[in-house]
Formats: C-alpha cells, sequence, structure tokens
C-alpha cells in the first residue's frame, strides 16, 4: 500500500490531524481490498466549501483504488466517532457507491459542469449579490481584489518612463502607448494607476498621457461595467472591453506586440484546470464527474416541491438561462429573481466530484492548449514537471495556460506581463498541500501550476520571475513577472 | 536566371520532435553520433520539401544549429562556453572571451561540409548562410578587447576563413545574417565593415540579411530601415534580405531614396503568422515592390527563416509564395503561369 501523507506543515500543527491517521490505517487495513493495490492519500482541503467528502475513493483504471481522506474534516469527528465513520467511508468508497444523482458523465476536469456554475457566477453576478447582499469582492481573502500600493505604481510606471525615454531616442516608441489589465476588480486599481501615472507624467513632462491608451478588460460584463465607472475621469484614455479569459487574443488581436504592459489580476486561479497524476510510474488523467448527493437530493427536492427527475432538469435549465430566465420560466417554482438564485446557492453548495484516474497513452496525445491559429500545446511541456517529482498529481492550469500564451504575444519586444494569483511556485508544492478545487463563493477556485506557467514562457523566449504579493504581506497571493528574455 | 527567382532565407521549420530529441541530446540520452544522422534525415526531407514547393534556390534548413549563435560561438576557438548543458536545446550558451581570438590558419567552423553535404542531396542551386560577425558579438562576453568592435572584427576575419572554405567547396551563394543589427542602430557602420571583411576575396555571390529577430517567432525590436542607410551601401553584397510582410511595405521607399542598385531579397511570407497567406496577397506584394525595383533585381523570399512554423504550415507557406510569384513572372514575361 503506498500512503500520502501530503499536507507536512498541518500534520505537525495539528493533534487532530495526527491523531486521525490511526484510526484511517485501521479503516483502510480492515477493508476487504487487495493492499498491495491500495493508495491512501491525505488531504488538508483548506476551502470550507469544496467538492469533496471526508473520505472518497477514486479508481485507478483497473489496477486498484485511491482512498482520499481530508484531514481537517477528520478533526471534526467526535474523536469516539472516528474509527466507526472512517470505517464505513473506506467501505462505501472502496464499494464506489457514493450514489446520488450524476451531473454529467465522466469527463476531464476542464469539461466539467462545475465550469459552468463558475461561468453563470459571472454572468449573473448582479442577481447573486442581490440574493447574498454581498459584493463578490468581500468574499476573497482579504475583502478586496486589489490592494493598493503607490509605491509599487510609482516603480512600475517610472520604469515605462525610463523604457519609452529610451525607444523615444532611437526613434521607435508608437504613437499610442497601450497598457491592458485584464480581471479588473472594482477599478480601484486602473484608478490608482491611472491617477499616479498622470501625476508622475506631469513631473516627468514629456506628455506620456496624452498617448496612452490603457484597456480594460474582463469576463463579467458586470465587473466591467463596475470597474469603468470608477475611472471614467480618464475619459478617451480608457476603453472596457468583454475579453473571453481563455483566449484574449480573440477581442484583443489588434493589440498583437503593442502592448507594454499587462496587468492581470485573479483571473487564472478561476479558469477552468485538468489535472495529471502519476502513479508508480504511469501517467494518468483524473476524470471527473459532478453529481448531487442523496441526501441534498432529499432536501432540494423537499424544498421546491420536484421530484428528482424534475430537480436535476431544473439545474439543467439553470446552467442553460441563468436565475432570471429561470424564474420567469418556472414561476410555481421559482416566483422571483431571489428565490431562483436561492435554489442555485442550494444546487451549488451540494455539488460534489467523483474522480477516477484513466490511463495516459503518451504526454504528447494530450492536449493541454490550442491557440486561435490551431496551434497544440500538448502534455509534452509538462514532463519535466512529472519526471522531477516521482508520484505526482498537478494541475494543469488549462485555461491559464491558453490564457497567458495568448497574451504573451501582445507584449511590445519591451513589454511585460505583470500578474498576481495563487500561484505554485515550484513543483515539489503539489507533494505537501491541497490546492484546489474549491469554492468562493459561486465561483471555483484552483492554484495555478506557475512552474508550468513558466515553462510556457521559456519556451517562447519570456523569463518568468515570482515574487510575494507587495500589496497584501502575508497573503497566498504571488507575483508573476514575465518579459522578453535573450 | 529566371525571373523573380525563389529562395528561402535560411532555417527551415523545426518539427517538435526534432525539437525533442535535440534537447534529449542535452539531457544525455541520445548521443552526438545519433543526434548527426537525425539531423542529416530532417535536412534531407527539409531539402526535398523545398524541391517539392518548387523554391529554385533552397538550403539545408539550418537544422543542425540549435540557434542561430550557439553553433557558431561552440565552434570558433577561443570562445569559452563554460556551461555545455542546456535545459532546451533553443537557449543561448553564455559565451565568453577571455583573450583575442586566434588568428584563422584555415576553416574551424566546418561549415563547409555543411554545404558539401547539402550539395550531395539536392541538384537546385543552394543558399548557404551563416550568422554575421556582428551578431555574434552581441551573444560574447568580451573580456579581452579594448573595444567591442575589435572582436566584431576578429569575428569576422574568422568567419572570412569559412567564407573562403565554403566557396572552395563550391558554395556560390552565401549571405551573412545580422538578426540583431535592428537593436543597435547606431552600430550599422561597424557592422557593415565587418561584413565587409568577412565577404572580402571571396568569389562567390553575397547577400546580406537585415530583419528584427525571429526569435521564438516574436520580433525582438520594432522600427523601420531607415537606419541601414545609406551605410549598408558601402556593403559589398550583391543584395540586402529585408522583411516585409510583416512590417508592411512602407520602407520600400528606402530602395528608391538612397538609390539600392544591387538586388533585393524581398519578404512576402511573415514567417511570425501561421496564417498561410493566400498567393495573391504574395502576387500584391511583388508588384507593390515592383513599384520599386526592377523585375531582373528582385527575389522573393520569406521574411525570415521558418523554423517556428509548424512543418504543414512552413510547406504552404512555401507553395504560396512560389505560385503568387508565378503569377507575377507570367505577367511579367507574357507567358502563362
Amino acid at each position: 500500500m503506498d500512503i500520502d501523507l501530503r499536507p507536512e506543515k498541518k500534520l505537525r500543527e495539528s493533534a487532530a490531524a495526527r491523531s486521525a491517521l490511526g484510526p484511517i490505517i485501521e479503516a483502510v487495513c480492515a477493508a476487504p481490498a487487495d493492499l498491495s493495490q491500495l493508495r491512501l492519500v491525505c488531504d488538508w482541503i483548506q476551502y470550507r466549501k469544496n467538492f469533496r467528502d471526508v473520505v472518497v475513493g477514486r479508481p485507478v483504471a483497473d489496477t486498484g483504488t485511491e482512498i482520499a481522506v481530508d484531514l481537517r474534516r477528520c478533526g471534526d469527528i467526535e474523536a469516539g466517532d472516528l474509527a466507526g465513520v472512517l470505517a464505513s467511508a473506506v467501505k462505501r468508497a472502496l464499494s464506489g457507491g457514493d450514489g446520488g444523482r450524476a451531473l454529467e458523465p465522466w469527463v476531464a476536469g476542464r469539461e466539467s459542469c462545475i465550469w459552468r456554475f463558475n461561468a453563470l457566477y459571472w454572468q449573473a453576478l448582479s442577481a447573486w449579490e442581490n440574493a447574498t447582499g454581498r459584493e463578490y469582492e468581500q468574499s476573497l481573502p482579504g475583502g478586496e481584489s486589489d490592494a493598493r500600493n503607490i509605491e509599487a505604481v510609482h516603480e512600475l510606471i517610472l520604469e515605462l518612463f525610463r523604457l519609452w525615454d529610451d525607444l523615444d531616442a532611437r526613434h521607435a516608441l508608437p504613437e499610442e502607448l497601450y497598457v491592458l489589465e485584464l480581471g479588473v476588480g472594482n477599478g480601484n486599481q486602473a484608478r490608482t494607476w491611472l491617477d499616479e501615472f498622470v501625476r508622475l507624467d506631469q513631473r516627468h513632462g514629456r506628455d506620456y498621457y496624452r498617448r496612452l491608451r490603457y484597456l480594460m478588460g474582463d469576463y463579467s460584463s458586470h465587473v466591467l461595467d463596475r470597474a469603468h465607472k470608477t475611472v471614467v475621469h480618464h475619459g478617451d484614455h480608457v476603453s472596457a472591453l468583454v475579453v473571453e479569459a481563455t483566449r484574449p487574443g480573440m477581442t484583443l488581436g489588434f493589440l498583437t506586440g503593442k502592448a507594454f504592459l499587462v496587468y492581470i489580476s485573479n483571473v487564472y486561479d478561476n479558469l477552468p484546470t485538468d489535472e495529471i497524476a502519476c502513479i508508480r510510474g504511469r501517467m494518468y488523467q483524473v476524470q471527473t464527474q459532478a453529481f448531487v448527493p442523496d441526501g441534498d437530493i432529499e432536501t432540494l427536492t423537499a424544498t421546491y416541491g420536484v421530484d428528482p427527475d424534475t430537480l436535476m432538469s431544473l439545474i439543467g435549465r439553470l446552467l442553460r438561462i441563468g436565475p432570471e430566465l429561470l424564474s420567469e420560466s418556472a414561476p410555481s417554482h421559482f416566483p422571483d429573481t431571489g428565490r431562483a438564485v436561492a435554489f442555485w446557492r442550494g444546487v451549488w453548495d451540494a455539488v460534489r466530484l467523483r474522480e477516477r484516474y484513466v490511463p495516459l497513452e503518451g504526454l504528447d496525445s494530450y492536449q493541454v492548449s490550442q491557440s486561435l491559429t490551431g496551434e497544440t500545446l500538448t502534455g509534452e511541456i509538462l514532463r519535466p514537471l512529472l519526471e522531477a517529482e516521482g508520484d505526482v498529481r498537478v494541475h494543469v492550469s488549462n485555461g491559464a495556460i491558453s490564457s497567458f500564451t495568448g497574451t504573451l504575444p501582445l507584449l511590445h519586444p519591451f513589454g511585460r506581463v505583470q500578474c498576481h494569483d495563487l500561484f505554485l511556485t515550484s513543483p515539489r508544492q503539489y507533494r505537501s498541500g491541497f490546492y484546489g478545487p474549491g469554492k468562493y463563493d459561486g465561483s471555483v477556485v484552483n492554484w495555478v501550476n506557475g512552474p508550468l506557467l513558466q515553462l510556457v514562457a521559456n519556451r517562447r523566449g519570456f523569463a518568468v520571475s515570482f515574487t510575494p504579493f507587495r500589496q497584501r504581506p502575508g497573503s497566498n497571493v504571488t507575483t508573476l513577472i514575465a518579459q522578453a528574455r535573450d | 536566371m529566371v525571373v523573380l527567382p525563389t529562395t528561402v532565407v535560411g532555417s527551415y521549420s523545426v518539427p517538435e520532435w526534432l525539437e525533442r530529441l535535440k534537447t534529449e541530446y542535452y539531457q544525455r540520452r541520445i548521443s552526438a553520433q545519433h543526434l548527426g544522422e537525425i539531423h542529416e534525415v530532417a535536412i534531407k526531407a527539409a531539402v526535398k520539401d523545398q524541391e517539392l514547393a518548387d523554391i529554385d534556390i533552397v538550403s539545408d534548413g539550418e537544422l543542425r544549429r540549435d540557434n542561430d549563435v550557439d553553433y557558431f560561438l561552440a565552434r570558433i576557438p577561443g570562445v569559452h562556453i563554460t556551461q555545455r548543458a542546456k535545459t532546451d536545446y533553443y537557449d543561448y550558451y553564455d559565451a565568453e572571451v577571455s583573450r583575442p581570438l586566434p588568428e584563422a590558419n584555415g576553416p574551424g567552423l566546418a561549415l563547409a561540409d555543411d554545404f558539401r553535404f547539402t550539395r550531395q542531396v539536392t541538384g537546385r542551386p543552394i543558399k548557404f548562410s551563416f550568422t554575421g560577425p556582428f551578431s555574434l558579438s552581441r551573444r560574447i562576453r568580451d573580456n579581452a578587447y579594448p573595444s567591442h568592435a575589435e572582436l566584431v572584427r576578429a569575428l569576422a576575419r574568422r568567419l572570412n576563413a569559412e567564407a573562403r572554405a565554403l566557396a572552395e567547396a563550391g558554395a556560390d551563394f552565401l549571405q551573412i545574417d545580422e538578426p540583431f543589427l535592428a537593436g543597435y542602430p547606431e552600430q550599422v557602420e561597424l557592422a557593415v565593415e565587418a561584413v565587409n571583411l568577412v565577404v572580402d576575396s571571396v568569389d562567390a555571390t553575397w547577400a546580406l540579411h537585415v530583419c528584427y529577430g525571429n526569435r521564438y517567432a516574436r520580433p525582438s525590436w520594432e522600427g523601420h530601415y531607415d537606419f541601414l542607410f545609406p551605410a549598408v551601401k558601402a556593403a559589398r553584397v550583391d543584395q540586402i534580405v529585408l522583411e516585409f510582410a510583416r512590417k508592411g511595405l512602407d520602407d520600400l521607399r528606402l530602395i528608391e531614396q538612397y538609390e539600392w542598385d544591387k538586388w533585393l531579397g524581398f519578404g512576402v511570407i511573415d514567417v511570425k503568422n501561421p496564417e498561410v497567406e493566400p498567393a495573391s496577397l504574395v502576387a500584391t506584394r511583388i508588384r507593390r515592390a515592383l513599384e520599386h525595383v526592377p523585375a531582373d533585381r528582385l527575389m522573393i523570399n520569406p521574411d525570415c527563416g521558418l523554423r517556428h512554423l509548424a512543418p504543414d504550415v512552413a510547406r504552404q507557406k512555401l507553395r504560396a509564395m512560389v505560385s503568387g510569384t508565378a503569377m507575377v513572372r507570367a505577367e511579367l514575361t507574357g507567358e502563362g503561369s
């Protein structure tokens, strides 16, 4: 039996986590399974809302089973009950019988309907916020998407001035100076940046503000509208564009080779991803299936006075048309949008993911992403990460990779991407922690495979560096900077 | 020679599998011997692709070279490369010169052997390209010379020895690539002086290629070709090979403005964009060029090397280039295309 205890830090800190280990081993060993074909994985799932039960089973092709345990929630179980709860959970996991109603067939992680829930959240954000009485930023750690640090903003702007002065001296400065922000939050970042730009430009005396074009891009038109209002005093210098996050080139193709700065904040952690695992030297793709557990089916059907089939049909309709139209089309169940949002939230809380490992026949046959022009990035790019770490399970961060590789061509030869997000900075971290998926309000969150972005950027001639997020010391957010090398 | 001859700039599409194998060589998974044999097979295929596309003057695709610099620096006596392992084959070496380079008393880079191999596998005219002294110097940490110019001249003398060997081996169309020059426009006189050292007493047709860089299929610099003129007129070359497809045709005015009376290698294919140009667009570009350059001084080529394009895209682009050229050629000669 392979035992993989990932949350090293928590094991040191939490007596409850340590004391759960004995009963877990007891329960696994008491189960009627071939122990040589069994893997036991213990995580510490930091997200209060997530897609897993305390104990789940994952078939590994036809060769065995992985039992995955959330040590954090083991600590919530009364000590006297722990052995019994774990024993029955392991038994259930091994029998493959976690029941529930499937929302989809088995699919790759990035194809899961949880991403349709996620997209719905951003499309119908105002309805969600009205129903909850909270703006989405309040659900983020720290309560805002971008804190502001004037010193960092000054540094960045002055660096741009230096570059532009140099290019101007060589008659190589274009007439229009583009800065792009993707993931605009409440617009505060843009406002601070632009206000300071004006102030510093006056001092610098080169009239760069006249030539500045600040583009705000976001995949939520609601967020974009709100942010744009924050910088309305900058008039024609600012444009707001709805951008398909994973394919920025679709909207922003005109910007190719022109952007001096692309500022990206809290976008990548919210984009679809697959996971790939190396188990006993063999590569597997993690397939998932979203489902609603039996207990939640009972609760939801009782709350809305429908049978399970009708419930599943309503969930499908919600994902297709959103809460407002759902209310209009099924007024007997949802007399107003608020009630439809309550249904949405109830379903979202209930959604779980089952997982299984499917063999991957060669990394080159796996497609990480495809560019607008059809260029395919194959799984070969993952090889150095997987080979370096032995048995490991990693995010492919497909959406982030697609977005990132679509953004790099927008850069001017001397431009840079500055990106704040939840980045892993070493593949080794995957061996000692859990990095998603979790639920943030109505959205999905996964940490982003930073080393993979680094590799992808390297192959495109960009150097990537990671530094702690200066605007909010102590947070999990990391700053990625990418700029051309050589 | 046919009107509006077609050619390539030098490098040819490097398939993903070849990139992997090149990197595996640096990770010691395959031997130099096997990689050499793989290169030979790939070169034969690259030449065959060009022949099938009906390119008039072909190249070996530069497939032995990891990038535009290392193949040369690694072979030039006196250039030190302490770390020869690479994470990715395309990375540049960190090269240093700590003492003046020994004067060349014969070829040391074996470029003539590369030419001979290509000569064996095709009956078509061959263009043989190598990176020029100015660009090579930009990738060397110089701790030996009192001025950067001295290093450039020393490299030029070394390349002159190679050029002589190439000519003796039968190479009659040689091209100097200066992909870094656009980043240092104030040094164009030095670059031209070095070019003249390279071509000195070498009996061949010489081309000089200046682009805005093609590292990772991206331009390394932006600007206009104004910086080349009038200095480039002093270069003892027969042709300048410039990029126009990506940058637009505005700089064609410079050819007339500065009375460039030699050949122009006219870039009609954007090598940084995988979208294949229709032949009609190629023809339109050539017609525009003919407003500034007579047909008997115009050679048709892509903007730069094709190395970053997928093999199928490279093939399609070459076919489009040949078809577009044939359209204009037919108009000029009155013959059916």
